[in-house]
């Protein structure tokens, strides 16, 4: 009784306070001028890698560079991070600043709250920090013609291999294969030369999220949804799944645990694995000493141009007060600058979404030089593609019947088609009118 | 039959009475009661409550967004699942594999090592109790890592006596047992310890008594230790048919998601998927009542069963 | 209730059975009973030794299938212990998990008594809806309890990991069942003297169930040190975590730190082994005392 009264007041006070939130949104204070403290969660910050100590960096930075301005990191792992949030906005804790991943990007925008740039930063302020952003990278968090999300960490899938294995198997490592048949003839000939996997995508984990399938998908020219209805049964579609399906047949595609396919990849028993270029740095490790790693670019379907997506997280603002608006924006401006990429690429592996101080030396112009494996991930940049996010308020259930119905499709013993249609038409029942 | 008398050994201390309360009843075991009441209540039942209230709207409780009534469609959503009959026929295959691990085997560990003498009675038990100490989700992994095809010491020792390696965790007939296992190696300290405290429990005297009058060990068994320890054994089939599935909710989520092809999904882990996982709180509500609805008409029959069927020594 | 002992008329020497059934299978019987344990506690035991062995090992000997690490060496435990505050997890954790064993005994004790002592006519009742408790899954209780902890400035401190968790049901249920097997000529006895109820519980009933006591004790400490969901959304700066969040910090998107992870875990084991080791006693020590006190 008494918490239903107590969500009820805190229904019409919600309301209340979003009425009064949609007029505050357009002044976000020009400056700070008393000290305001503002949550930053992070999921970064929630793992014991380099990734804390670069973001603890980076906060200090700031901080040092804004007195007036108070970051309160919030680790929170990145599977919970969104059910943290909505129990604190329930709860009354406003958030602040927020680093979620993108699948989520909808529900972010329409349910959770959070402020389109567009509405709170003066149009010129906005324009001047967005120069020498990637247009494509700043595709990437918007919804509905507005900017919601800045993209922070991010990355793109690309193949990694291994050259020994490539050697073992008769192959020519400096030539890594470029197009999905390349793929099939490498894969196959692992397979049958060495006896270990040939190639496999971090597509079908549980954590895992959809962003090399859809790579895939759009390479081949499909995509998962048009509007609200879904196409990922198309034509297109059902041939892409169709040869990640061939090469399961014809013993190319390994049938590994899908959960820990990068495990198999860092203990040398797998021979090209495609994934986010964020776990470059802990395989690089792995290989040291025991296998030459090498990385190339998203595969493709002959001659169509891939279609890299994304992967990892963009940084919202939630807050709704003035002063904590000013905070929260300029914390965000600082972590995508120049130095912020720069850290965040040298100390984390992500990719920048400025391209100039890729070879700039007062930036990444040293690191670049000396980590030639991200190369192929800048090259890939210029074809970035949109993650595709789903909506409505079914969306994950509906992105998790067409993981699962691809998984099924790949590795299961019917007819690859049929799979995908019944699931599309089930997934359909979920989405939106 | 010897006679069995039973005598506290020291007087228990006489203090006056405190008098009933002139409430007509009486009071004392409401104040015993209330520690758990209230918690239960304010920390299990309300919120409960709560859910059943929402389930049947569609909001996803930020204080800005609108309530949406939908009646039982969020109930229907669930049953139509396609993978819902699947999910109830792995959850039987899960409590019917657990049996062994959660209550046969432990028995007779328990049994077995009560007349161990020496220290090696203790120290078998305290090994079998190992598992119970590291982390679930450490375990899950640990174990995913050894049964690995390809690095993993299990098909290691496979391919050693002459067998071809196994993927145990991405073969659609494997996947299952093999998560059974995983759930039951780390129960089996646990169900071995409550067996171990109720066999320490047992009065010794009746075991003198049926020592002194002839009776084998298989006798001593059969007649005094397994009726006496009825009901902790009827504990541990309940707590298997009620929480098997959950139990197993840990690993499947850290190693399978479900997979592979949906072998190794079970009820609790749908609802979760597609109920407790999604941003709108009438699914997860929803899920959450199914859930508690279904096990409590199955609670409620194994208490019944209990009822009649434990026997106490008293 | 008294238990009848029908004894086959076969004929036994004045012997201890137990003497002669080892005398009539011999030592094959014992051999099988201890092939049997081995076996078990070698199969209990590997993967716990596999995490200890592989917490002393280097990273690139990682995935190695060497039974022993070819140089130990400590790093991964310096490691845990420069990137995240493991020790003041670990007394977080120990102090929650005391706490929540303590308490969960304790009304666990004082309800079972209740419903034992009692027969009211809501007893079974109450029973019933002590036990199906149990059966309502986390995730409908998560967000309405946090935000009455919050309400009740409980956020982000130890109590607040402590307080929901006041009663558990499986104690209730456990310490039901051990106190139904209790005399109750002794009870009634007790009583016609005179003896208040609290004095009957702490000094009757209580020393004869050290047992029971014991292992739901070890068994909630358990639980509670297990718990991570709640600690989860209740901690929001990791000086109050606890260890089961700082395990997970080893596991991060870009791939788990397995070295790392193996020598956290080891260091999170440690104190339920001392508890149980210091509670086990206990079951074993009212295993030798015969008769009641």
């Amino acid at each position: 009784m008494l918490r239903r009264y107590a969500l009820k007041v805190m229904l019409a006070a919600g309301v209340s306070l979003s009425v009064f939130s949609g007029a505050a949104l357009a002044q976000m204070a020009a400056k700070i001028d008393k000290p305001v403290t503002i949550s930053f969660y992070n999921y970064n910050l929630a793992t014991a890698s380099a990734g804390a100590d670069a973001t603890r960096e980076l906060i200090a930075e700031f901080e040092a560079a804004n007195p007036n301005i108070k970051v309160q990191g919030m680790p929170v792992p990145s599977n919970e991070i969104l059910t943290r949030m909505q129990a604190d906005i329930v709860a009354g804790q406003q958030p602040d600043l927020a680093q979620l991943t993108f699948r989520d990007l909808i529900y972010i925008a329409k349910d959770l709250g959070a402020n389109a740039l567009e509405d709170m930063v003066p149009a010129e302020e906005l324009k001047a920090n967005f120069e020498g952003m990637i247009p494509a990278g700043l595709q990437l968090g918007v919804v509905d013609d507005k900017t919601y999300g800045l993209a922070y960490t991010f990355s793109t899938p690309i193949l990694y291999y291994n050259a020994d294995l490539f050697k073992k198997a008769g192959l020519n490592p400096d030539t890594p294969p470029k197009t999905w048949a390349e793929v099939k003839t490498a894969a196959d000939a692992i397979a049958a030369k060495t006896g270990k996997g040939g190639f496999f995508p971090g597509a079908y984990g549980p954590t895992d999220g959809t962003f090399v399938y859809q790579a895939i998908l759009m390479s081949n020219g499909g995509n998962v949804r048009d509007g609200n209805t879904l196409t990922f049964a198309n034509k297109d579609g059902v041939a892409a799944v169709k040869m990640l399906r061939d090469m399961v047949d014809s013993g190319g595609h390994a049938r590994i645990d899908v959960a820990s396919p990068t495990d198999s990849m860092a203990s040398g028993n797998l021979g090209m694995f495609l994934y986010t270029s964020a776990v470059q740095n802990s395989l690089s490790k792995a290989a040291k000493g025991k296998f030459d790693l090498r990385v190339a670019q998203l595969p493709s379907f002959g001659d169509k141009p891939t279609k890299p997506t994304n992967s990892g997280s963009a940084l919202y603002v939630f807050s709704k007060d003035p002063q904590k608006q000013r905070a929260s924006y300029e914390l965000m401006k600082f972590l995508t600058s120049k130095r912020g990429y720069t850290i965040i690429t040298s100390k984390i592996g992500y990719l920048p979404l400025r391209l100039d101080i890729v070879d700039d030396p007062a930036y990444l112009g040293e690191w670049t030089k000396n980590n030639p494996l991200i190369r192929p991930n800048l090259e890939q940049l210029s074809r970035l593609t949109a993650n595709v996010a789903f909506p409505g308020p079914n969306y994950r259930q509906a992105e998790n019947i067409m993981k699962d119905s691809v998984t099924e499709a790949v590795f299961g013993k019917g007819d690859p088609e049929k799979v995908l249609v019944e699931a599309q038409a089930n997934a359909q029942a979920l989405m939106p009118e | 039959m010897s006679q069995i008398t039973f005598q506290p050994s020291a007087p228990v201390r006489s203090m006056p009475a405190l008098g009933r309360l002139r409430l007509g009843f009486d009071i004392a075991p409401w104040l015993y009661l209330s520690p758990v009441l209230i918690t239960l209540f304010v920390w299990t039942y309300l919120p409960l409550a709560e859910a059943f209230q929402l389930s049947f709207y569609q909001w996803n409780m930020l204080p800005t967004s609108p309530q949406r009534y939908v009646g039982f469609d969020n109930y229907m959503r669930l049953f139509k699942l396609p993978e819902m009959r699947r999910a109830l026929w792995n959850t039987l295959i899960y409590i019917i594999g657990l049996f062994p691990l959660s209550v046969f085997i432990p028995l007779a560990v328990a049994i077995l090592t009560q007349d161990l003498t020496g220290p090696l009675r203790n120290l078998y038990r305290a090994l079998i109790f190992i598992p119970m100490i590291i982390a679930p989700v450490v375990a899950g992994v640990v174990w995913r890592w050894l049964l690995n095809q390809d690095h993993g010491l299990v098909n290691k020792g496979l391919e050693a006596i002459g067998l071809s390696p196994i993927g145990f965790l991405q073969d659609a007939d494997w996947a299952l047992p093999t998560l059974i296992w995983i759930t039951g190696w780390k129960l089996i300290g646990f169900s071995t310890l409550l067996i171990a405290a109720a066999n320490a429990s047992i009065n010794p005297a009746y075991i003198e008594a049926a020592k002194i009058d002839g009776a084998t060990r298989w006798r001593i068994i059969r007649d005094i230790r397994l009726p006496l320890l009825s009901p902790v054994i009827l504990m541990l089939s309940m707590m298997t048919i009620l929480l098997g599935a959950q139990w197993s909710f840990t690993y499947i989520n850290v190693l399978t998601g479900g997979g592979p092809l949906k072998s190794t999904t079970n009820i609790f882990f749908l609802l979760y998927e597609y109920g407790f996982s999604s941003m709108t709180v009438g699914w997860s509500a929803a899920a959450g009542m199914i859930t508690f609805a279904g096990f409590t008409v199955i609670a409620l029959i194994c208490l019944k069963i209990m009822r009649k069927r434990a026997i106490y020594d008293n | 209730m008294t238990i009848d002992l029908h004894i086959a008329d076969t004929a036994v020497a004045p012997v201890s059975a137990v003497t002669s059934f080892t005398r009539r299978r011999g030592w094959l019987g014992r051999a099988m009973v201890h092939a049997l344990m081995i076996f078990l506690a070698f199969v209990a035991i590997f993967p716990v030794y596999w995490m200890l062995v592989s917490s002393f090992k280097a990273e690139n000997e990682i995935f190695s299938t060497d039974l022993w690490p070819q140089s130990p060496s400590l790093e991964n435990y310096s490691f845990v212990l420069k990137s995240i505050p493991m020790l003041r997890m670990i007394v977080n954790s120990t102090v929650v998990s005391l706490a929540t064993a303590a308490l969960q005994v304790l009304t666990g004790l004082l309800a079972a008594y209740a419903l034992v002592r009692w027969k009211f006519r809501l007893s079974n009742f109450i029973y019933g809806a002590i036990t199906l408790s149990w059966l309502v899954p986390f995730q409908v209780t998560m967000i309405p309890n946090y935000v009455l902890a919050s309400k009740m400035g409980l956020l982000n401190t130890l109590p607040g990991l402590i307080i929901p968790h006041v009663a558990a049901a499986f104690a209730v249920m456990m310490l039901f069942h051990a106190m139904k097997s209790f005399p109750q000529e002794v009870l009634e006895s007790a009583r016609l003297d005179g003896a208040k109820h609290w004095a009957i519980l702490w000094e009757i009933v209580v020393p004869n169930l050290k047992a029971s006591l014991a292992s739901i004790a070890i068994l909630a400490f358990i639980s509670a040190w297990n718990d991570y969901f709640w600690p989860l959304l209740l901690s929001r700066s990791m000086e109050q975590s606890v260890v089961q969040i700082g395990l997970q910090m080893f596991m991060t998107q870009e791939g788990n730190l397995w070295g790392p992870l193996m020598a956290a875990s080891t260091m999170a084991s440690l104190p339920i082994l001392l508890i149980y080791l210091v509670m086990q006693r206990q079951i074993v020590q009212s295993f030798m005392q015969s008769g009641l006190r």
